[in-house]
């Protein structure tokens, strides 16, 4: 007999944008692994195999939406589908490789109770090979991708060179199910709800704030016939979505981290600060700054390991006063983060709903113009047979964007940190990407050189 | 299974250091290797394990394991 699932909080947050956007594109993730050195692709072959056994959240199937668009999910036993070989030697470079699985990251798993997880081997120009990864975004997170990955060479290393057989990751049923009863926890519920409408009662109703300043919020007033209004319209209809990224070399990078050593400061609530400062900035020192910030709920080993989607945004707003100086600003955002990560277990869509029931928002609009993902994991060959050779690890983009900006931030393998922006072209375009983050690191090499500098002064001097 | 154990079994979940070897002045973040995320979490594994409500406050002064066991003593004698 088959069990059925219901979708956890992270996993419906896919489920909902596929519905409301129409197209399962908005829930693709893509990666290459690849390295400059001649692989046995049975041995590969073999263990991608096993890790469609090893890792549960690759067989999940979603079943058709009822007619209020919820699914349910369940885990068949085997996936014993053939892996086939992609072979882009005849492209020539890697670049030319890249721009051809770009375009195969925009493809869509279309129907329903059908696999949502391909993997190909594949020859890349210039000697590198490896394999390619295309998911739903319902069954794992980057987070689970990177673990997946690491888990697929230590087995490779295993049956080609001898090297310790993997430990098993955890169960991802087992994980499943404590998270599904964490949920339906009443006590808890009421009191992560709590925490969540306090913040209402507090402090009223947010106020949006745009990369381009108060112009959007403008003309939504315009256009929803409200003066009052303090939401703006989300792009719903052309998705179109470009990438620019940016690298912060290992130099500053190096005093950036020591700033938020020598601070306990984490690096998501100084990337939190420096954004909120552009946005407060560019929307006439705007106090009220809310940001979408995604987390990845993975804490314990068996969460760590049984991947899944577990990744959840939370808007974090904070309401602060020009006066404040920089170091006690990013202490406020800590202090905020640190009480959201207490109650993360709570659906972000409970807080949406509420706010519309509060405010009467109109339909497709948001507080929010900017999200933020800090991801601390590269992608790594954690091989002593293989890490001598150089990598091409790329992820790409799905193309279809359900956010005006989304800012990954990552570390890059020589120390640095790059600055990934994805951006709906019909809401912005490069130059306002380049202005974002020459703003931003203005903003952060500011401060921190001058923790002690108020907010006000740092906005007025960059 | 006494409190202290169980406490300390749910400790271990997080870290890697193994419940025989957790004492009184191992602190969360430099020891066990906790992130803010981690610590959050736990606390709230605590709360629905042993059926306490920890305060944000009280939580916030927490920094090793000594300081949290004795915390939760407390609030389970409450």
């Amino acid at each position: 007999m088959r069990e059925y699932y219901p979708l956890t909080a992270a996993q419906k947050m896919h489920h909902k944008w596929i519905m409301d956007y129409k197209t399962q594109q908005v829930s693709g993730v893509s990666v290459v692994v690849s390295l400059q050195v001649p692989l046995d692709f049975k041995i590969l072959e073999k263990c991608i195999k096993l890790e469609y056994e090893r890792y549960g959240c690759m067989r999940i199937r979603v079943t058709k939406p009822d007619k209020d668009g919820n699914s349910k999910q369940y885990i068949v036993k085997n996936d014993e589908r053939e892996i086939p070989l992609m072979d882009l030697r005849y492209l020539g470079s890697i670049k030319a490789a890249d721009d051809y699985l770009q375009k195969k990251a925009y493809e869509t798993f279309d129907g329903d109770n059908i696999p949502l997880c391909d993997i190909s081997l594949i020859h890349l120009p210039e000697g590198y090979n490896g394999f390619f990864i295309h998911m739903d975004h319902r069954l794992i997170d980057s987070c689970g991708l990177v673990i997946m990955v690491e888990d697929i060479i230590k087995l490779y290393s295993h049956f080609r060179f001898g090297s310790e057989y993997p430990e098993d990751l955890a169960d991802f049923k087992t994980v499943l199910l404590k998270d599904l009863k964490k949920a339906s926890n009443e006590k808890r519920f009421m009191k992560d709800k709590k925490f969540w409408d306090d913040q209402l009662d507090t402090l009223g109703e947010p106020l949006y704030s745009d990369i381009k300043g108060k112009s959007i919020l403008e003309a939504a007033r315009k256009k929803h016939k409200k003066k009052s209004l303090r939401a703006a319209d989300i792009e719903m209809d052309n998705l179109d979505v470009k990438v620019k990224d940016y690298y912060l070399e290992w130099e500053p990078t190096k005093n950036v981290l020591a700033f938020c050593m020598n601070h306990n400061l984490s690096m998501t609530n100084l990337l939190l600060l420096i954004m909120r400062t552009y946005l407060s900035k560019v929307n006439d020192n705007q106090k009220d700054i809310t940001i979408q910030n995604f987390i990845s709920r993975r804490s314990t080993h068996d969460e760590w390991t049984s991947g899944g989607s577990r990744t959840i945004m939370f808007p974090c707003r904070t309401v602060i006063e020009p006066d404040t100086d920089f170091l006690t600003a990013a202490y406020e955002i800590q202090n905020i983060q640190n009480r959201i990560y207490m109650h993360s277990n709570y659906d972000p869509d409970y807080i949406v709903e509420e706010m519309k029931k509060r405010y009467k928002t109109p339909e497709h609009t948001s507080y929010e113009s900017c999200y933020l993902t800090y991801q601390p994991m590269p992608v790594k060959i954690n091989s002593p047979h293989l890490d001598n050779f150089n990598v091409h690890a790329k992820w790409f983009a799905n193309g279809a964007a359900t956010k005006k900006m989304y800012l990954t931030v990552s570390h890059t393998p020589d120390g640095g940190m790059c600055f990934s922006y994805h951006y709906q072209t019909a809401c912005y375009d490069e130059h306002d990407m380049e202005l974002l983050y020459y703003y931003m690191m203005r903003i952060l090499f500011k401060g921190i050189a001058e923790p002690d500098m108020t907010i006000g002064e740092i906005i007025k001097e960059v | 299974m006494s409190n202290e154990k169980k406490f300390k079994e749910i400790i271990a979940q997080y870290s890697k250091v193994k419940p025989e070897e957790m004492t009184d002045e191992m602190r969360f973040r430099e020891d066990l290797g906790f992130t803010s995320l981690d610590f959050m979490s736990f606390l709230g594994e605590l709360e629905d394990s042993f059926d306490i409500e920890l305060e944000e406050e009280n939580a916030a002064s927490v920094y090793t394991i000594g300081e949290a066991l004795d915390l939760m003593n407390k609030l389970i004698e409450e």
